[in-house]
């Protein structure tokens, strides 16, 4: 990899992360986009948040939604706050599963949204015992998918563990999961399509890339276009 | 008109040798060759002969368009050309502006962080269809689907950021509306869903 190409790569991750915490100077940002009346409160949240060293970005996020969502104020601040407190409660978990960087603002997001989607701490803290060290989200959201599609939470965690001893890393985790609810569709039982995918492991399918004239369609969401 | 056997053809064409053919069929060949030869004897009086005489007396027709330009495109021609110099510079403007302003390439030059993500969705009668989301800052105006044929199918192909981003639909302005065929969704904390995205890297 040349020079020029290691810069830009830590650029985009540097970027992305640093726009997990912004240090609390969440009005700067609502101001405009949410009633002004939620807006003490709102900042108070996400001060407290910055002081906790939670990521504040998905605060931010949450009170924009709701502000553009039209959504009545008190609910709008509870709705920040729970997400905050979903915040803290996937912090004290990494921490107490012993994960190196319990404060990593991609780690903590990744882990609240997934228990937000119903995946339980004793299989988050499992899956973080099985990737030590690396990103667990994927791999949480492919248990999610699977738990989503009814699949046993236990057996859920299993696969995507086998998967991850196989050599599967990151957003590959979630083709674990998609060939798992491929065989469901075609009318296999939920015991039956863990089986066909433990056996296939780790040459589950990768899902096709986009053909040329998509890519020579898109559109960059232009700075300009964003508020 | 008689009708001359195909396998006696193929020997005048010289595909056959003359051993080939039947009794009856060598006759026909010897009559075929009696008959040309008496054809090749005609005196020059003939009236075929006088014919092609006129024919090659008549001048000659025009030639195609083809052989006249390139006749026209091997001759000498006298060209005038009255030259304003303003006209000029301008002309060389225009060249200078062509080969400086880069041409639309095959889409989007991606970074190695960035993914493409398709979104469809049925909205028949639907005046307008954004996509919202946190790649948006949830504000609509920047993702706009497109329904060019008018059957109510939305679409829209975007560039975004590697990794998780959640999105809702937003029909005529006001209605939000979540992504059916997202597949993946999360509680949005005010009573609906919003649709969940992993964008991948487009370079492997």
């Amino acid at each position: 990899m040349t020079a020029i190409r290691l810069i830009a790569l830590l650029a985009g991750l540097a970027a992305p992360l640093a726009a997990q915490n912004d240090g609390g100077r969440g009005g700067d940002r609502l101001a405009g986009h949410v009633p002004p009346a939620t807006l003490p409160a709102l900042d108070s949240i996400v001060e407290d948040a910055a002081r906790a060293g939670l990521p504040t970005e998905p605060l931010i996020q949450k009170a924009l939604e709701g502000g553009a969502k039209g959504v009545a104020p008190d609910r709008l601040v509870a709705a920040v706050g729970a997400s905050a407190a979903q915040l803290r409660s996937a912090s004290a978990l990494l921490r107490s599963a012993g994960e190196s960087r319990p404060n990593d603002p991609a780690e903590v997001t990744a882990v609240a949204v997934a228990l937000s989607r119903g995946v339980s701490p004793q299989q988050v803290a499992r899956l973080g015992a099985a990737l030590p060290g690396e990103p667990t989200g994927p791999a949480l959201h492919a248990v999610a998918d699977l738990v989503g599609h009814g699949f046993a939470e236990d057996s859920s965690v299993d696969l995507v563990i086998a998967g991850a001893q196989l050599g599967l890393r990151g957003l590959r985790f979630l083709d674990v999961a998609a060939a798992a609810v491929q065989e469901l569709q075609r009318g296999s039982s939920h015991a039956a399509a863990l089986a066909h995918v433990r056996a296939v492991l780790p040459h589950v399918p990768a899902p096709p890339r986009p053909a040329p004239a998509a890519v020579s369609r898109a559109r960059r969401v232009q700075p300009s276009q964003r508020p | 008109m008689t009708h001359i056997d195909p396998q006696v053809h193929r020997v005048l064409d010289g595909e056959l040798p003359a051993a080939a053919l039947t009794a009856a069929q060598r006759e026909q060949l010897e009559a075929l060759q009696r008959a040309a030869r008496t054809l090749a004897a005609v005196p020059p009086s003939s009236v075929a002969h006088r014919v092609m005489a006129e024919v090659r007396r008549t001048p000659v027709a025009p030639a195609s368009l083809g052989t006249r330009l390139l006749q026209w495109l091997g001759e000498r021609h006298a060209v005038t050309i009255t030259f304003r110099p303003a006209w000029g510079l301008a002309l060389a403007a225009a060249l200078a502006a062509i080969a400086i302003i880069p041409s639309r390439g095959p889409g989007p030059a991606l970074g190695e962080q960035e993914g493409i993500v398709q979104f469809v969705g049925r909205f028949p009668g639907a005046r307008s269809v954004d996509v919202v989301g946190s790649f948006t800052d949830w504000q609509p105006g920047a993702v706009v689907l497109r329904d060019e044929d008018h059957d109510g199918i939305w679409r829209g192909t975007i560039v975004l950021p590697v990794g998780q981003h959640e999105y809702m639909f937003v029909v005529d302005g006001e209605r939000w509306v979540t992504d059916p065929l997202a597949g993946r969704y999360v509680d949005d904390g005010f009573g609906r869903m919003n649709a969940l995205l992993f964008v991948r890297p487009l370079t492997p």
